[in-house]
């Protein structure tokens, strides 16, 4: 044996001189314990969601050390958006987080508007509030579906996958489409709702509310399902602020930061909801305020429904294929489901943007995981990394942060469970 | 939110380069300065002590070089600030700020693979987002022709130049014929 270069199939590195893996796990494992065993979570783990990769030191089941590995859903929308006009820019923005697209819709079409100084009519703040809302909770139940999962109840997700349907079909009246919706303009909106959407959103308010119960009865009140969250992976405001981490992981930590509250944009400053925010910072609490935000989000879609102005859903004079924007910087933040989503746009006048920069909540998220997941339980990493709620084209954004949590991804989660 | 005055004394203290009030509905800041890189740390740590989070790091690549953008919000009571160090355009370097926010770390390892800026003090400089086998410019870097004085970008709001050598960064130069 003493002529043989003796690899460890786990990744370890017995002789200093040898390459096991990648430049990644080369890389993470310089600085590993000759004692441990090196893991690969992914890119193409179940329990990754789409294409995040983990590398892993673990002594036994316990994290010593893990770092995430971005860039494998990698789409440089932040290029497209230098070479694009503003207008057909727009259809990327259903396409960074799949999940909740319309808040970056209205995150881009927010930071044009601010440039170009454009006020929008009335009906189209409430169709935008009404809508990103509805997808909010679409968002949510598709977390929730896909989190249980990840601890070990396949049912959850045919539930909720159920609801979203239902969103979907009432998006798809106005958007057109059910996943990656376009469905902003700069200076209002696509399309008008009809009585169709209005009667089906009227309906769905008061089916979820009775089915959150059922969710509560079923699986919020499991005992299994307390005992894999309770107490896993407290992420307090200190260390939110040092990874810049917001949306329902800061307040989970006690703090009810919510952008829509903050900094109002549209139609939120007419109306009153709660911004729910602890009781605890674990696991359990992030699946709490998640859960919460849903009820918040219904009664604004209810109140919203309700005085649903009439009036013309775009301004006149809306900028075209060839607008120019005005020379100049802003930036512009909106609440996406997983937290503060951003676009920061310079313009030097011309017929394309300058310089486009997104600012995925999913990225800073994520990039917290490593510290929170040290000295844990590998199984326990897993329902923190679910708690985060990832979208991986999100944190790739580039791909979005997370951005991976997707429908896509769900059939392959669903098989690996099997 | 620290008080802006607070904040101005403080960016001037610190040896800023050009302090600008914004228009929030406008520009999404509510205050901003160029600042040397060595007053960087010392200014984010503040920021940090303060309450302020890091949201992000936005490269803007113009003639006279990166200007790396720093932005900041305070999650009690949200006001964004935005901090500026110009890196030069050959072998661009700025410092890091790995030690003040550990999540800056990801943001400046992309900043690094699409535009080839240097953060030195990164705890982990290896790319992030491109394939570590990735050769070529950096990606998002423009061509010659396409760059824009950042004087042309209306980036400063109202601004107070405190270093003499700024006028013409800031001013765009007609400007500076009708006066």
């Amino acid at each position: 044996m003493s002529g043989l270069n003796f690899i460890n199939p786990f990744g370890v590195r017995e002789d200093p001189g040898s390459l096991v893996g990648d430049f990644y796990t080369d890389n993470f494992s310089k600085s590993a314990r000759p004692d441990t065993v090196i893991l690969n979570l992914g890119p193409q783990h179940p329990s990754t969601h789409g294409v995040l990769r983990i590398l892993a030191e673990l002594d036994g089941e316990y994290i010593i050390r893990a770092e995430p590995v971005l860039g494998y859903l990698h789409r440089m929308h932040e290029k497209m958006g230098e070479v694009k006009t503003p207008w057909q820019f727009i259809p990327n923005m259903g396409r960074v987080d799949y999940l909740h697209p319309i808040a970056w819709n209205w995150a881009y079409v927010g930071a044009v508007e601010r440039l170009a100084g454009i006020e929008v009519p009335k009906r189209a703040e409430y169709l935008r509030l009404i809508s990103c809302e509805l997808n909010r909770i679409a968002s949510h139940l598709m977390w929730w579906g896909a989190f249980v999962m990840d601890l070990g109840g396949v049912t959850p997700i045919l539930y909720a996958f159920e609801e979203r349907e239902k969103i979907n079909d009432i998006l798809q009246i106005v958007t057109g489409s059910r996943l990656t919706l376009s469905y902003f303009r700069f200076g209002g909106v696509s399309t008008d709702a009809d009585d169709r959407f209005i009667k089906l959103t009227k309906d769905f308010v008061p089916y979820l509310r009775e089915r959150l119960k059922m969710y509560k009865a079923l699986v919020t009140d499991n005992v299994i399902l307390r005992r894999r969250l309770e107490g896993i992976g407290p992420m307090g405001v200190d260390l939110c602020q040092r990874y810049g981490a917001t949306g329902p992981i800061l307040r989970a930590a006690g703090l009810a930061s919510d952008t829509r509250k903050d900094v109002p944009y549209g139609v939120y400053k007419s109306f009153d909801f709660p911004i729910p925010s602890g009781p605890t910072n674990d696991c359990m609490g992030r699946y709490l305020v998640r859960l919460a935000e849903v009820e918040s989000s219904l009664t604004l879609v209810e109140e919203a429904i309700r005085d649903l102005p009439d009036g013309p859903i775009k301004i006149d004079k809306a900028p075209k294929a060839n607008y120019k924007l005005p020379a100049g910087e802003t930036y512009f933040a909106v609440e996406g489901a997983r937290g503060q989503v951003g676009v920061h746009l310079v313009s030097d006048g011309g017929v394309r943007p300058y310089r486009i920069k997104l600012r995925a909540p999913g990225f800073s998220n994520l990039s917290l995981f490593a510290e929170a997941a040290q000295g844990t339980l590998l199984a326990d990493a897993i329902a923190i990394l679910g708690s985060l709620d990832l979208v991986i084209p999100d944190g790739d954004r580039y791909g979005s942060a997370w951005g991976g949590r997707g429908t896509l991804d769900w059939p392959l989660g669903g098989a690996s469970q099997k | 939110m620290t008080s802006i005055e607070s904040l101005e004394s403080r960016f001037r203290e610190g040896g800023a380069l050009v302090v600008s009030r914004h228009d929030f509905k406008r520009d999404g800041l509510v205050i901003s300065a160029a600042i040397p890189d060595s007053s960087l740390t010392k200014l984010a740590r503040g920021l940090r002590d303060d309450g302020y989070t890091l949201l992000d790091v936005s490269v803007l690549e113009a003639k006279e070089g990166f200007l790396v953008t720093y932005h900041f919000d305070d999650f009690n009571e949200p006001g964004r600030v935005a901090l500026r160090v110009l890196a030069e355009k050959e072998d661009p370097a700025v410092p890091s700020l790995c030690s003040i926010f550990e999540g800056a770390q990801w943001h400046e390892r992309e900043s690094s693979d699409f535009y080839g800026v240097v953060f030195f003090g990164n705890t982990n400089p290896i790319p992030l987002i491109l394939p570590d086998d990735f050769s070529g410019p950096p990606p998002l870097r423009k061509d010659d022709q396409d760059l824009a004085a950042l004087s042309s970008l209306g980036l400063f709001g109202k601004p107070q130049i405190l270093d003499p050598s700024w006028e013409a960064l800031v001013n765009p130069p007609q400007a500076e014929d009708k006066a």
